[in-house]
Parts: C-alpha cells; structure tokens; sequence
C-alpha cells in the first residue's frame, strides 16, 4: 500500500515537473511534441532490422530498441553461461583453474565498463582489412576491423511446424522424466530421467526434420480463430472485457475474504485489507470505463491486432511450409562496388556490436561469478557432509544436493546483474552502436524533441526492467524453499 | 474499527490535498524567485556559467513581465559584463576551427570569433571560457544556458533556426559538405557519390552531414546499393576508424576534411570529392532566440571584423590607424569604427566605444583571423565563396554607420 502512495507520488512530482518544462520550452518556441513519431526522420542508422528509408521516426526508434534488446538478451544468456563456469572454477581443487579464473574475475571486476567497452572496440580497428580471401579460417571464421563474422543457422519456413512437432516432444519428454524419477523413487534403483528425456526430444527432433508437416493441420486452426475475431463486433469485445475485469475483481476480493476468514468466524480485516479490496474494485471499474468510454478504440485495435496475429500464425503454420525447417550458410565476403565487406549469408557482429556486447558479457559474468561462488559456499557445510555420508559422490553431491539450494540463493542478486546488463548496453554510444539510446538521441538533434525522446528511453528501459523483474521473480517465487 | 479507518482515510485526502496545494505554492514561489532573481541581477551575476542559465530560465518563465525585462536591460549582455567573461560553445576537436593544445588552450578559427566577442564585450580576448561540445551536445547546452553562443562549425539551417529556440547570426565561413576516401580505393578529386556504393560511410552524430548523405544516398537510384551509414559521438573517433579501415568514407564539411587529411599528412593518400559540394554549409554563430541586445552584439562583431577587413585595419596598424587619425581628412568610417570619436554606434548598443578596436587589437580582421588558422591547413579565400565581395566572393558586410 505504501508503495501505491509512493507511487502516486512519484508520478505526480514527475508530471509537475514535464508540465514546468513543457512551459519553459513552449516559452521559448522549443517544440515539444510526440509528433516526430509520425514523420520520416531522414537519417540512417548504422545497423539493425531496417538501416534506411524510414518511413517514421517511431520505426528507427524501433530499431535501435530491437539493438538495445538484441545485445542485452544475448548478453544475458552469455554472461550467465560464463559466469556460471568461472564461479564453479573459482571453487575447483585444480590451482590454475582456480588462479586463471581469480584473476578473470578481478581484472574484469575493477576496470570501468567503459574502459572496457572502448578497449575492446580498439583492438578491432587495429585488425587488418577485409579482403576476398579472409580468414584466419577462411569461409568458416573472419576477423577484421569490419568485425566477426561466423556460419549462421537460421529457420526456415519450416521451423514454426517443426516447433509444434517439438512441443508434443517436449510433452513425452516431460512424461519419460518423470517415468524414470518415479522408477527410482519407487524401486531405489538408479533411473536415468534426463537421458530418458534428452533421447525422446532427439528422436521427435530426427522425425520431425521430415514429418513436421504433419502439423500443418495448425495452420487452418488459427485461420478459423482469426475468422471468429473478424466476425466479432467491437461491441461484444467492449462488454466481455468490462464485465470481465469487473468480474476478475469480484472473484479476488471473494477469494481474499475467504483467505482472511480463519475458521468459521468473520474475517478480522486491517485497514490495509480494506484498502486492497477498495483499491482492486476502484480498479476495475476504471477499467470497464476506459474500455466502455474513454478508450472506445482499444478493443477494435484488439481484435484487429489479434485478427492480424492469427493470420500470421496461420501463414506461418499452414500447409506450404513443408521444407526443411533450418538450414546453415557459412560466411561470405562480397565487394559490390570498390569495398570489400562481410556478406548477408554469415552471422557478422560488427565492431560497434562486439565490443558493447563482448564487454558487458565479460564485465558482468565476472559479478555473475562471485555471485555463483558464493550461492555456493553459503550452501551450510553440513549438507556436504551429510552427501557424503549417505555415500553420494561429490559431482552427485554437486548436483543434487548443492546447487538446487545455491540456486535459491543466487536468483535474487542474479536477476539484479540482468537489470545492471540491460542498463548498461547504453554505454553503446561510446563506440557508436546503434541502441535505443544514440538512434534517439541522433533523432533529437534532427528533431529538437529532447524530453519526448527521453520520456521514451525512460519507459523503454522500465518496461525491459520490469520484465526481467517479473520473469526472476516468477522463479524466485516457485523455487522458494516451503516453509513446513 | 470502522471509525479508525475512515479517520486514516481522511488524514491521506487531507495528505493529497496539502501536497497538492503545497505544488501549487511552489508555482507561485518560482514565479516570486524569478522577478526576484532579475531584480538582484548583479548580486547572481557575479557568479559563475550556471547563473547565466538560470537567467536564461528566468527570461522565459512568464511570459508578460519578461517581454518587459528584455527591454529594461535583462540582456544577456548584462549578465555577461557581470560575470566578466564569455562562455563560448566550441568544437574542441574541429581542425583549425577549435583545436584543444596540449596546454588546454583552445585556437582556431571559431575559437578567434569567441575571442573576438569577448574582445568587443568586456575588452579581452582572454575574458572567455571555452566550452568544447560534441555536435549533439551543442544545441541542448545553448538552449540551457551552458554557453552564450556557439561558434561550433555550426550550419545555419531552417529547422535549426525555427524549432531549436536559438538564432543564427552573420555566416563566417562557407563551406560544403564532401567525402573523403582512400587513393588507394581507387579515389580522387574526381571521384562522385555513386563511386561509394557498398561503403561504411562514417561520419558525427548530430549533424546536417548524417541527413544530406543518407539523402544523396538514396537519390542515387536503384543502381546504387545503399551505404551503410556509422555515426559517432565525436569526430576524433570518425578519423580514428577511417584510419583503421573500419570506415571505408567518412563525410562532413569540406573544411573539416581539408584539415584532417593536413594534420594526418595524407595529401597524396586521402582523395577529397565531388569537387562541388553535396550541401550547402553555411557556418557561423548561433545563440537563443529573443535577446536582440545580445544579438547585436554577436552580429556586429563579426560585420567589423569585415568591414575592418575590407578598409585594410588589421592588429599590427590598428595603432598607427588611431594615432594617425584627423577628422575631416581620415576616412570617418574609421573613427565611427574604431571608436575615435565618441564611438557612439558602439555605445548605443550596450559596448564600450573602443570595442572593435581592441577586438582588431587583440584578435584581428576577417582576413587575419582566416589566414592565421585556416591557411596553414590549405583552406584558400581566394576564389572561394569565403573571399570579399569586391574579389567574388559571399563575405560581405553592412555599412557601419
Ligand atoms: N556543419 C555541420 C557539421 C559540424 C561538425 O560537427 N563538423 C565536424 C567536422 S568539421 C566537427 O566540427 N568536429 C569537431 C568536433 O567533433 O569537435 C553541422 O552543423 O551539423
């Protein structure tokens, strides 16, 4: 509750303050407007889905945030991987590994990420050129000051039924697990569940190389639901989505009274309680308003979006996709006018990529280490030893008796280094990589739209907050130990 | 129970309602600090570069009792003469514009315009702090009051003048827009946009150079490929990639490309084209909109830079010009510009009488000021739109009288 009035708060200081500035521009004929959104913005970024010919600003803004979260969900899977390995080498009986990886670990630590970043992007530009027989393993690997270009596995029309395929894989997969489990709680015999699993998903991936067209039937499925929104009258949509969101409150504050009522007795309701359930009904009455009245336009946008989703789907999953569902290609190097450079068929990571994306990696998989090392020596003594003695091997040990526990513990400041990553892939501009951050403030100085712009950064980087917060918390949540 | 809570309820309206009123309170307290703030002028100016922003805010929060305060005297030029010096928004790192030296001194062409309105204002060249601004960064510190005016390779364009809450003053340099590539690739002087399809074009963010290539670009047609167009902060680090082979072209104003490949000593390995400029570049001060006090005094500085040009007036015979003067005979252009008699076309716009003397004094005329920092790069007036009208050339000035 308190956070609500913080919040509020908050969010009425801020809106005083963009109402000052928007006064003090307008005072002195600065535009301040969103009207930038709409209109060509006349510049290239360097690159990303789309590098020229915008059509709207809005859509190179897009662009550089399709880079900003290219760079960091890569960067997170990445320096998760290494800092993972390089705790877990911190703690290894073998001294070089737990040296060398010490000393990743303090390097890294103590030097600025920016520092970083522009020492990485220096060494590119130190490497030689491009030229048609590039290596150093020529068609395979490429290095050079135009950056890094390696062999790239792409789906094919394919992958979406192959996809379907993998999902009834993953289900019998799932079912095998816990087969196997079951086997070995029940007979006290050694089972082999993730083998069990692992086969079953390599054959449905085998069959489903050539048998995903069997899926295909998916395709009409969704064309018939795309059907069923475009009949549906905007109407409809507005009364089903307002009495569900009254309905939804209603159905809460029931569950939330009978949660408080212990035994037979009334529910003994604090102040705060009362505020939840006046908050939640308040909520969704506003809700129903804005559907209804406010905001008549949202539910036919809705259903067309949705229309629209399900036509993609049904393009994507109908018959006609039967091909292969991957295919690689090996990188290539093509000089259409005076310049040679890296070719489409590759996967290239530019210079102004690498050294962001190289750099926030290494940066934070040495935090991401310390943390893994110590999730891990927190975990109390004793359980080692009790593995041990009921005759469990140390990799058992490690696995599962360790690290489940230690997981619980590193979650939290774990999700804390994503949102660190996610933050500081801004410091692409240093080397001119084209994130949400330089494409927008390439578009304010064409523009002049300085505090639109940056309201838009502002809840860019909070909604990509947010979400890494809510998918950690969401685990954080179901791994937490239950209290009996 | 029932009661304690509707108590509470109360006490967080009566919250809302007091911060609410209390943000209401803050309103008109600004306003009270504003009028304030102009009143005790003198006291705030005798700080430091912040103070010149505030009042800049102060100029334009209300609206009524500003108009009012501009012709009272609420000139930036005041503030200025308060502070005792100028705060001059430069390049930094353009060649012979704005060049930091090793002992953090700034020369150039744009830093000598700085001097030269520092010269005229206060009667120093030397009364001035430099603020070196990447090309994104120079319109923002301008609006904000960071700087007094800009003289930052800056090209005078409709958007610009009409939306960034600044004005332009007199063009002191015309240049164009060029590329420059490798010989080595194949380039020379005579060499065209359609020569760098496929290239990693590079050039500043921030700039007219970003929109007029990624225009020629895409006026190339269908048989040109696309350029891959990479921007950077700063221009050093344009140069840098360029030089490592990691831009294959890189683009901006003529001069700034003439300057480059001299300092790098590049001439017979770096090709500049096409021979005629892709853009028009005209460069020259720029500062905010609706001081035109201040204006004036920019505008003026460089117009007697000129006209000091055009009556042959430079630093070294300045002197000899004053000594020598006899009304009635010398030219009296000459004595209304260098102030000998009252002085009083200076005077009457807020400057001391001697002020474009000591500004030719201290800094020098148009053609001293170019020739001391952009002909030892190999930037010619002669033939050049930058040479006086009466030789061709754009450079001209209204009369001083
Ligand atoms: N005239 C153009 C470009 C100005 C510009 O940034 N020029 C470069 C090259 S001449 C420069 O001044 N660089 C100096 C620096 O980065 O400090 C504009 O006003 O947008």
């Amino acid at each position: 509750m308190a956070q609500v009035g913080a919040l509020i708060l908050v969010l009425g200081a801020l809106g005083f303050l963009v109402s000052q500035a928007g006064d003090n521009l307008r005072a002195r004929s600065i535009p301040t407007g969103f009207d930038f959104i709409e209109q060509p913005p006349g510049i290239q970024v360097g690159e990303g889905i789309q590098t020229r010919d915008f059509e709207t600003g809005g859509r190179a803004l897009w662009v550089g945030m399709v880079n900003t979260l290219r760079i960091a969900s890569a960067g997170i899977v990445a320096a998760t991987v290494l800092g993972v390995i390089v705790g877990l080498a911190r703690l290894s009986h073998n001294w070089i590994v737990q040296k060398v990886s010490s000393v990743f670990v303090e390097t890294l630590r103590n030097i600025p990420l920016l520092v970083q970043i522009i020492f990485i992007f220096t060494v590119f530009t130190t490497l030689g050129n491009v030229s048609l027989d590039s290596g150093p393993i020529h068609g395979w690997l490429h290095i050079s000051n135009k950056g890094l270009s390696v062999p790239r596995v792409f789906g094919l029309n394919g992958s979406f039924q192959w996809l379907a395929f993998m999902a009834i894989g993953a289900l019998v997969a799932r079912w095998a697990h816990h087969h196997q489990v079951r086997k070995q709680e029940e007979t006290g015999q050694l089972g082999y569940p993730i083998v069990a699993a692992g086969g079953v998903l390599s054959v449905f991936g085998i069959v489903g190389w050539f048998a995903h067209p069997v899926m295909g039937f998916l395709g009409p499925v969704f064309g018939l639901i795309a059907d069923a929104l475009d009949g549906l009258p905007e109407e409809t949509l507005q009364l089903i989505l307002a009495v569900l969101s009254i309905v939804v409150a209603i159905l809460w504050i029931r569950r939330f009274l009978k949660s408080m009522s212990s035994g037979g007795g009334r529910a003994k309701l604090t102040d705060d309680d009362w505020f939840r359930m006046i908050f939640a009904f308040a909520g969704s009455v506003l809700v129903a308003f804005a559907v209804l009245v406010v905001w008549p336009g949202l539910s036919s946008w809705l259903l067309n979006s949705g229309r629209d989703f399900f036509q993609l789907l049904d393009d994507r999953f109908g018959s006609g996709n039967g091909g292969r569902p991957f295919d690689g290609k090996r990188p290539d190097i093509v000089k259409p006018g005076n310049f040679a450079n890296y070719g489409p068929a590759g996967l290239t990571l530019t210079p102004f990529f690498a050294a962001v994306f190289f750099g926030v990696v290494l940066y934070t998989a040495a935090f991401i280490g310390e943390i893994v090392r110590g999730g891990i020596l927190a975990v109390p003594k004793g359980q080692t030893e009790a593995a041990s003695a009921i005759g469990l091997k140390r990799s058992q040990a490690l696995r599962h008796i360790i690290l489940p526990q230690a997981f619980r513990i590193v979650l939290p400041p774990l999700g804390n280094q994503y949102l660190n990553l996610t933050k500081n892939t801004s410091l692409a501009i240093a080397v001119g990589y084209a994130d949400v951050v330089q494409v927008g403030q390439t578009i304010y100085n064409q523009t002049g739209r300085t505090l639109p712009v940056m309201a838009i950064w502002m809840l860019f980087y909070l909604a990509c907050s947010l979400t890494i917060s809510v998918v950690v918390n969401f685990f954080n949540v179901r791994l937490k130990l239950v209290e009996r | 129970m029932r009661k304690q809570f509707l108590v509470r309820l109360l006490a967080v309206l009566l919250g809302f309602t007091l911060i609410a009123s209390a943000c209401g309170d803050d309103d008109g307290g600004d306003a009270g600090d504003d009028t304030s703030g102009d009143d005790g002028g003198s006291d705030d100016g005798g700080d430091d570069g912040d103070d010149g922003g505030d009042d800049g805010d102060d100029g334009d929060d209300g609206d009524s009792e500003d108009t009012v305060d501009v012709t009272q005297g609420g000139s930036l030029l005041d503030t200025i003469l308060d502070r005792g010096n100028l705060v001059c928004g430069v390049g930094g790192n353009a060649v012979a514009f704005s060049e930091t030296q090793a002992d953090g001194s700034i020369t150039g062409f744009d830093a000598d315009y700085c001097r030269a309105v520092a010269a005229a204002i206060l009667g120093d060249a030397t009364a001035l702090e430099f603020v070196p601004l990447t090309a994104s960064e120079r319109f923002t510190a301008l609006a904000s009051g960071d700087v007094d005016v800009l003289f930052r390779n800056t090209t005078w364009t409709q958007s610009r003048d009409t939306t960034l809450g600044g004005d332009f003053g007199p063009t002191t340099y015309y240049d164009g827009q060029q590329l420059m590539g490798r010989v080595a690739d194949g380039f020379s002087a005579a060499s065209s946009v359609s020569d760098v399809d496929g290239a990693v074009v590079c050039t500043n963010a921030g700039t007219t150079t970003e929109k007029n290539i990624a225009e020629a670009a895409t006026l190339e047609g269908a048989n040109f490929g696309g350029i891959t167009l990479q921007t950077f902060e700063d221009f050093n680090q344009v140069t840098d990639a360029f030089i490592a082979g990691t831009c294959d072209i890189i683009t901006t104003d003529g001069s700034g490309l003439v300057g480059r490949r001299a300092v790098n000593d590049m001439f017979d390995d770096w090709a500049i084209f096409p021979a005629t400029p892709i853009s028009k570049e005209p460069l020259g001060p720029m500062y905010r909109q609706n001081d035109s006090v201040f204006a004036d005094v920019v505008d003026w500085t460089v117009y007697a830079s000129i006209i000091l040009d055009e009556l042959g007036i430079t630093s070294a015979n300045a002197q000899a010009f004053v000594d020598g003067y006899e009304a009635g005979v010398s030219d009296p252009q000459v004595g209304r510009l260098l102030g000998i008699d009252e002085g009083e076309l200076q005077s009457s716009m807020g400057l001391p009488a001697d002020a474009f003397f000591q500004m030719v004094l201290q800094v020098g005329n148009y053609d001293e000021i170019f020739t001391n920092n952009l002909v030892p790069v190999g930037l010619e007036r002669a033939g050049s739109a930058n040479a006086g009208w009466q030789a061709g050339g754009q450079i001209y000035a209204p009369p001083a009288r």
